[in-house]
């Protein structure tokens, strides 16, 4: 069993790659911020009642090479997560045909920033429990 | 990783918006640029547009500066019959920039530029988050 094996560790590493993966879409959008036509994107929240979001995803990863059937597999490290994004309804639609409130994905920007934060704290705090746990402390 | 896309995107939009300040500022430097023979065109107004590109090595949409066009408004025409470059009617062609459109582009430039630079500093934060896992 691998440390990522255990419930609270996978989960808050499942919140992890989705808080990177909407940074990615959130520069996106601020990037795209002139570009004629171009709406922005955000993903769908992270609901932990979907089982179907925490089922492992079919995310080809790295995995180590076996040579002889009596080698240990080795455990399959996550690529990149794919989780769904979606277009979200802009207040306002320039002449352009844009759609990107500079304002509010900046919010959005440093609240994803502020949730990263929260959940490697509680990632750390979490193997801090598995370090008292094994009397390392 | 996610984090080195989202610094690849934040970084072409820095590209992107310093290459439309680099087509403002020609605009403002020839804002006076009259024509060299009497009755020619002046500098005509450049105008900068955006466009998403795929980029396949990363495998996620980039802001890329698209082809510069030029813009289509009339000349300003002036009185001066004594110009070089004045026709038979005394009048001389300026270029049809209007210095108060081109400092408000600027500062939208700079807003965007800002913008980007936030993200990148953001995601720098969250990615020193996770190196700090590794020392608690």
């Amino acid at each position: 069993m691998g440390i990522s094996d255990i419930p609270i560790l996978s989960m808050l590493r499942t919140r992890l790659e989705w808080s990177q993966a909407r940074q990615r879409v959130l520069s996106e959008n601020v990037a795209n911020a002139d570009t004629p036509g171009f709406h922005a994107r955000d993903l769908t929240p992270l609901k932990f009642e979907e089982p179907a979001m925490l089922a492992p995803r079919n995310v080809p990863g790295v995995t180590l090479a076996r040579t002889d059937g009596g080698h240990i597999a080795g455990i399959p490290s996550p690529g990149d997560g794919d989780f769904r994004s979606r277009p979200h309804p802009g207040y306002s639609v320039r002449p352009t045909g844009n759609a990107v409130n500079l304002e509010q994905e900046m919010m959005k920007v440093a609240a994803n920033q502020i949730d990263y934060q929260a959940v490697t704290t509680l990632y750390s705090r979490s193997l801090g429990l598995i370090k008292t746990a094994v009397g390392k402390r | 990783m996610d984090f080195y896309k989202t610094l690849a995107i934040a970084a072409s939009g820095l590209r992107a918006q310093a290459g439309r300040m680099r087509i403002i500022s020609q605009n403002i430097a020839n804002a006076d640029s009259t024509p060299s023979s009497p009755g020619a065109d002046p500098y005509r107004r450049k105008i900068p547009t955006f466009e998403v590109e795929f980029d396949r090595a990363l495998g996620t949409n980039l802001v890329e500066l698209g082809r510069v066009q030029t813009d289509s408004t009339d000349f300003r025409l002036k009185y001066e019959p004594g110009h070089p470059a004045a026709d038979n009617n005394g009048n001389v062609k300026y270029p049809n920039v209007n210095s108060l459109v081109e400092m408000t582009d600027m500062r939208e430039a700079q807003r965007s530029y800002e913008a980007n630079i936030n993200v990148v500093s953001a995601t720098r934060r969250m990615l020193q988050r996770t190196i700090d896992i590794l020392r608690a």
